[in-house]
């Protein structure tokens, strides 16, 4: 797996990955994207993920996963260029180029400002397709590049020359052990809450593919709380692709769960079964939503379902435990509006002996959006909207 | 090559190169008078090679733009002439002459001086090596691969501090610089491959896509130069283009006359003349007296015995794969069958066998010369460890061969 191109023109300290043939192709075909060059640029992340994720896993033995899921990468290549991977209490952020040169390194803004994507580590990756390797050519702190690195204020980047960066991926690992006061992160300021109307604005605007780079259009701040909200984040990245509405609940009782919401883990199932114990006939076999978590190493189901009859508006959210177990007590389930703002009787908490906690809300017209948090958070969690 | 003798010699001359020899050294006479009148400035005859070295590197730290890069340019010509020949050596399959790489290296002491850390215990010459010699690996990597791509596969394959450097050099102004770099940008953002395979050819743009960059650009103009010039069209863009990635071949192809030239310093010159002078009394008297070098000399020697003891602590395996690696030239793929191992098994050995001697390495260093670490000073040290280990290996084999 590690490759070694050239032999006398390599340089030794840095690190060369193949990439897995199959994903040459594999990675190739993935979701779609607003420009050939975004399509390019998530290209060149998947493929550094493909080389550096089992390197990182056999050598260091890590159980790194991108952050903060594979489901969401589309969205943030979207946006930016930049795979974040977490593991343990550690996050790296792996920014892919083909720049030939190792003259700099350019770390967008997003990974070192949003308070939920701030890293510990930036790692430098050169992909060279046409050799089918990567080379890991430095890395840095999110302390250095708060400390030390100029910012260029039309890429929305912090800039470091090649020259300050550690050549060695290696002492990541040594100087934890060397010198394990150093500090890693810096301080960051945190975002502004973006009230609903504006949200739907920027998405609306944001959204039109025609605007190419979106991210420099608006001031930083109001970028940040955008694109840190996984929700709105994901309806971002659909408009630009020109996509209908895919978060739709009711929707997804007629004619099944949308492809993005499959990939985020949603997936109907048949409640013929429930049907039948309450007698009732073919009429009432609307399916149940339901979606698999892990909670504190707990697997769990999470099930949205209307109540009675679908237009009454009134929708059930269950969080269930494996058959034959019970929650954990403590476990909170909480319902917010799409902009994060808590309702009444918007959160339910396990007491003791329970197999299932739920919610109820009663909603108006138009649709609404909202969104759903659990104590503690579930693994690979990120706010995602359903449209009820 | 004739071995420079004296102090003055070894501060103010320079190699001088025809295509695959050296012909001879060429004196700077202002570097000269200023070294003549530096080493009669010392009420006490100063014939230390270490204690010039870092008396021209404070100067040149204190003064970036005074003689002290000049005279250690000058102190680090056979260094560099030596990694070039190595280099040059290494490749098959080059074009490029030990002098082609010699000029380029040597445009690199900026780079050996920002980096040198004076106090670690490694001699400049010993760190320049280093540097020179992975400076050069690279650029002739950049060159492989630019040889071989098309003009708009290249201009995806630049970082922008690149970009502006090549445009520097190619004399423009900043003006036209800003414009250029933003038209590149407008490339980037709306010019991609199509197709995962043969992106060395990359094509021109279609006719659309070049409307699309325009329009981009002439959006952008108005928020992002200084002056927002004039309105642009898909032509002027693709000239634009094309001159980017010409500059940027240029850059890497440096061209010799012009070299020769700038290597002396001889032309930034009145104002140096005057700078130093004033600060010279201070250096000298504050400047690392002659027991600290003394000192660092025996620091040096004490740091080869560490790495030597340390190698053989390592396990047998590990002991063999870095003495195949760093005598043989070899592949890691060409190890790995010669061991009838995976490959990925070697680069694995070599690895864990590198980051032993670093940690020890770096552990001495904190005990014994009172260093204290963090990953810069990690880098340093393996950036010393990976030229003591070369040096090391490459040394025993030339016994080798000459016992047999």
């Amino acid at each position: 797996m590690t490759f070694n191109p050239s032999p006398t023109l390599d340089n030794p300290t840095h690190l060369w990955l193949e990439i897995p043939e199959a994903e040459l192709e594999r990675s190739w075909q993935h979701q779609p994207f607003s420009t050939p060059n975004r399509r390019w640029v998530a290209y060149l992340n998947r493929l550094s993920l493909s080389a550096f994720l089992p390197w990182l896993h056999q050598e260091h033995g890590t159980n790194a996963k991108p952050y903060p899921k594979d489901a969401a990468l589309p969205s943030i290549w979207e946006a930016v260029n930049g795979t974040a991977i977490s593991f343990g209490n550690t996050k790296m952020v792996l920014i892919p180029t083909e720049a030939l040169d190792i003259d700099e390194f350019r770390v967008p803004q997003e990974w070192v400002d949003i308070p939920d994507w701030v890293a510990d580590y930036y790692i430098a990756v050169q992909v060279n397709l046409e050799e089918q390797c990567i080379r890991i050519w430095g890395y840095t702190t999110h302390a250095q590049l708060k400390s030390t690195a100029s910012y260029d204020a039309f890429d929305k980047a912090y800039c470091l020359d090649g020259e300050d960066l550690i050549s060695n991926l290696s002492i990541l690992w040594l100087s934890q052990q060397l010198c394990p006061d150093v500090i890693t992160r810096g301080e960051v300021a945190p975002l502004p809450e973006l009230p609903l109307a504006q949200a739907q604005n920027l998405i609306q605007r944001l959204g039109n593919p025609n605007v190419i780079i979106p991210r420099t259009q608006v001031p930083f701040t109001i970028w940040g709380a955008l694109l840190q909200h996984g929700g709105w984040r994901q309806r971002l990245y659909e408009q630009r692709q020109g996509l209908q509405q895919q978060w739709s609940v009711a929707q997804w009782l007629q004619n099944g769960v949308s492809d993005f919401a499959l990939l985020f883990g949603w997936a109907t199932v048949d409640t013929q079964a429930f049907a039948g114990a309450r007698g009732s006939n073919v009429v009432e076999t609307l399916p149940t939503i339901l979606r698999r978590l892990t909670i504190a190493s707990q697997q769990c189901e999470l099930r949205v379902l209307p109540q009675g009859n679908i237009t009454s508006r009134i929708w059930r959210f269950e969080l269930r435990a494996l058959p034959g177990e019970l929650l954990a007590p403590g476990i909170k389930l909480r319902l917010l509006t799409e902009d994060r703002k808590p309702f009444e009787g918007n959160e339910v908490e396990v007491r003791n002996n329970s197999e299932s906690i739920y919610l109820e809300v009663a909603l108006g017209e138009p649709p609404e959006g909202l969104v759903w948090e659990i104590e503690p958070t579930p693994d690979n969690f990120e706010l995602e909207i359903l449209y009820l | 090559m004739r071995v420079r003798q004296s102090l003055i010699e070894l501060f103010s001359t320079f190699l001088e190169l025809d295509a695959s020899r050296v012909i001879g050294w060429a004196t700077d006479a202002r570097l000269r008078r200023n070294m003549v009148n530096s080493l009669s400035a010392l009420s006490q005859p100063e014939q230390s090679e270490d204690f010039w070295v870092h008396y021209w590197y404070k100067l040149w730290q204190n003064a970036p733009e005074s003689l002290g890069k000049g005279h250690l340019s000058a102190y680090l010509q056979e260094v560099c002439y030596w990694a070039a020949r190595k280099t040059v050596t290494g490749i098959t399959s080059t074009q490029y002459t030990v002098s082609d790489c010699f000029q380029m290296g040597i445009l690199r002491v900026d780079k050996v001086l920002k980096g040198y850390k004076p106090n670690m215990g490694f001699s400049l010459k010993n760190y320049s090596s280093a540097v020179f010699s992975s400076e050069l690996k690279e650029m002739l990597r950049q060159q492989n691969e630019i040889d071989i791509c098309t003009n708009w596969r290249l201009l995806k394959k630049l970082t922008q501090k690149r970009l502006i450097e090549s445009l520097q050099h190619a004399g423009q102004s900043a003006d036209v610089i800003e414009r250029y770099v933003l038209a590149w940008k407008c490339y980037q953002e709306l010019y991609a491959p199509q197709q995962p395979s043969g992106t060395r050819r990359l094509q021109k743009p279609s006719e659309a896509t070049w409307q699309s960059i325009a329009q981009l650009y002439n959006q952008l103009r108005h928020t992002q130069l200084t002056t927002p010039g004039a309105e642009s069209n898909p032509e002027t863009i693709e000239k634009w283009l094309s001159s980017c990635a010409k500059a940027v071949r240029a850059y890497l192809y440096p061209n010799m006359t012009s070299l020769n030239v700038k290597t002396g310093d001889s032309d930034a010159g009145e104002l140096q003349d005057i700078l130093p002078q004033l600060k010279q009394e201070s250096y000298m008297s504050e400047i690392i007296a002659a027991e600290e070098q003394l000192d660092r000399q025996s620091q040096q020697a004490q740091i080869g015995d560490v790495l030597v003891k340390a190698i053989k602590e390592l396990d047998d395996e590990a002991q063999k794969i870095i003495q195949i690696y760093y005598t043989q030239g070899l592949t890691q793929q060409q190890i790995a069958k010669e061991l009838g191992v995976k490959q990925y098994t070697v680069s694995r050995r070599l690895t864990k066998a590198r980051d032993t001697l670093l940690l020890k390495l770096a552990t001495w260093s904190q005990e014994s010369m009172h260093i204290s670490l963090n990953p810069s000073v990690l880098n340093y040290i393996n950036t010393l460890l990976e030229e003591w280990l070369q040096a090391h290996y490459s040394r025993n084999s030339l016994e080798l061969e000459q016992s047999q």
